[in-house]
């Protein structure tokens, strides 16, 4: 039958779920954060208030922030999703 | 989670075996037209938006490093963030309303994902042929001719991604300016990550997960069925005509022999992009993309039957009850787009073209001057949202006797600019004493309605 090929075709893992997910959904947050953020303040300026000396363009300032939010909200997705998948079962079907 | 029911398990290596790549067919149609055009539209509008001038800039420019955004004759600044939020809010609840609607019309035909894995499944259909061609290719052994049909799709693909890339960065800096800058090879570092880390996406996305993100990382795809109610249009398989299902002749009265009008032909099967058969229901990986009402109206057609056995239909509908397009969801929904686009339109309607910032400077409290006076500095910044100069009058007011030193009667704003001045308030000591609630005033000198208010503090000494 021809269905059956495609009967579940291309699952992922569970593991690879979970990776993909995480760094997608940190992304979508990061690049809302970044948004929001920046909308409100200047990186140049924000740096100049914090350290004067320190001088870096503004495109270097909303990549750090960028990655900055991505890093830390890929961190706490992954860490929920981990506790998430290794919480112990209620029932022990198995 | 033990390991076994991570990676086996007799039922977990069942699913594994049949874990194959989708070849989705190709197929003509009604549907297939409307996403062939959406498809051209929308990618054409990406990748030719960038180009468009007005006057002598780019028409859409999202210029990050200069933090200004021009919108045709727009421009628009951080300060003008409500706009951005409102016009996301809408493009949200616009969401919600095409769903309850029509069901994810958005995923079918609209979706960036749909759109650039089309492109890319017409790149791999011109350089390795038909879905069957495809699926032979990838069987057989290594070739020169598998060499250099894959070679000419990935050479497609690659450079269809830098295209895309590229046309991303073009949104945030001048486009022209950054062909210009490619071509003598002189571009910043940031901006090539940027565009690399675009055009990759495009290529990993579209080229090879496809389906995938829909069906594992799509927030939408898990939440759109709280939008569905039984009015809403969707998909579906017309149970009650096509089965039982089986195959027969052309000749063969249906009627007579028991039979539905579904032939199992298996085509809305193979056509389908994410895998599934529409046959069993609505189902969350289904995107919506109509390609199996094409394959089956085609099928019908050669059958003689009527079409439809495939169609966009409701559950009301195919339950035999009538159904409502006008429903309370529909209103609400609509009625509160309608608002927000009133708010949009009403807030930039009554935009003042003028931003007044004023900064206290934070090192001292005041300073006292000879003659008893008492003097307070401030960092005043003016924007000028026209993209002309203006002529601006500063004021002050909150304090008996307050006056501006350091700052020209009339002040001179470049168009689409930001003048930064530093200013003294001063007034006799006996006027001021503790802290002080004052009004910084802007005025444009050729329009006393232009006008902007900005609340600040004068300190004096306490006694």
């Amino acid at each position: 039958m021809v269905s059956e090929e495609y009967r579940g075709a291309r699952k992922w893992s569970r593991n690879k779920q979970a990776v993909a997910t995480v760094i997608w959904i940190s992304f979508l947050t990061a690049a809302v954060a970044t948004m929001l953020f920046f909308a409100f303040i200047d990186p140049v300026e924000l740096l100049a208030t914090y350290d004067p000396g320190l001088e870096i363009g503004r495109q270097a300032g909303y990549a750090v922030g960028f990655f900055f939010f991505w890093f830390i909200a890929a961190g706490c997705s992954a860490v929920t999703a981990w506790l998430v998948r290794t919480a112990p079962k209620r029932d022990a079907r198995r | 989670m033990s390991k076994e029911t991570d990676t086996g398990g007799p039922r977990a290596a069942a699913l594994y075996e049949s874990a194959k790549k989708i070849y989705p067919r190709e197929i003509k149609g009604r549907f297939a037209s409307l996403s062939k055009l959406a498809t051209n539209v929308l990618l054409g509008l990406f990748y030719v938006v960038p180009w468009l001038m007005w006057d002598d800039r780019q028409a859409f420019l999202f210029d990050l490093p200069a933090r200004k955004f021009y919108l045709l004759g727009l421009t628009l600044w951080p300060q003008d963030f409500i706009y951005l939020a409102l016009l996301l809010m809408i493009a949200a609840l616009s969401l919600f309303f095409f769903t309850a609607l029509a069901g994810r019309l958005w995923c079918g035909f609209a979706c960036p994902q749909t759109v650039w894995t089309e492109a890319f499944i017409w790149m791999e259909q011109i350089t390795e042929g038909t879905r069957s061609q495809r699926m032979k290719l990838d069987k057989a052994p290594w070739s020169w001719n598998k060499l250099r049909r894959k070679g000419a799709k990935q050479f497609l693909w690659i450079t269809f991604s830098l295209w895309t890339g590229f046309t991303f960065v073009g949104y945030f800096m001048p486009i022209r300016q950054l062909g210009l800058d490619i071509v003598a090879l002189n571009v910043g570092g940031w901006t090539l990550f940027w565009g690399m880390f675009y055009g990759f996406a495009t290529y990993g996305n579209a080229g090879y997960m496809r389906e995938q993100v829909c069906k594992y990382m799509c927030p939408y795809a898990r939440f759109q069925s709280a939008m569905f109610d039984k009015d809403t249009l969707i998909i579906s398989y017309d149970e009650e005509r096509g089965e039982p299902r089986g195959g027969r002749k052309r000749s063969v009265n249906r009627k007579k022999e028991g039979l539905g009008d579904c032939i199992d032909c298996q085509l809305c099967v193979q056509v389908c992009p994410t895998g599934i058969d529409i046959r069993e229901g609505l189902q969350y990986e289904c995107i919506a993309c109509a390609a199996c009402i094409d394959a089956c109206d085609s099928i019908m057609d050669k059958m003689e039957y009527p079409r439809g056995l495939v169609r966009y239909t409701t559950e009301h509908a195919l339950k035999g009850k009538t159904a409502h397009v006008l429903r309370p969801r529909m209103f609400v929904y609509g009625t509160a787009i309608l608002l927000l686009a009133g708010a949009l339109v009403a807030s930039m309607v009554t935009r003042t073209p003028v931003i007044l910032d004023v900064i206290r400077d934070r090192n001292t409290l005041y300073r006292e001057l000879p003659g008893d006076i008492i003097e307070n500095s401030y960092t005043i910044k003016v924007i000028n949202q026209r993209n002309e100069a203006r002529d601006f009058r500063l004021s002050v007011d909150g304090v008996a006797g307050l006056s501006l030193d350091g700052v020209d009667d009339v002040i001179t704003v470049v168009g689409g600019d930001v003048l930064s001045l530093p200013v003294r308030a001063r007034t006799q000591r006996d006027n001021a004493y503790g802290i002080m609630n004052i009004t910084f005033a802007v005025t444009a000198v050729d329009d006393e309605s232009v006008v902007m208010i900005e609340d600040s503090r004068f300190l004096g000494p306490t006694p």
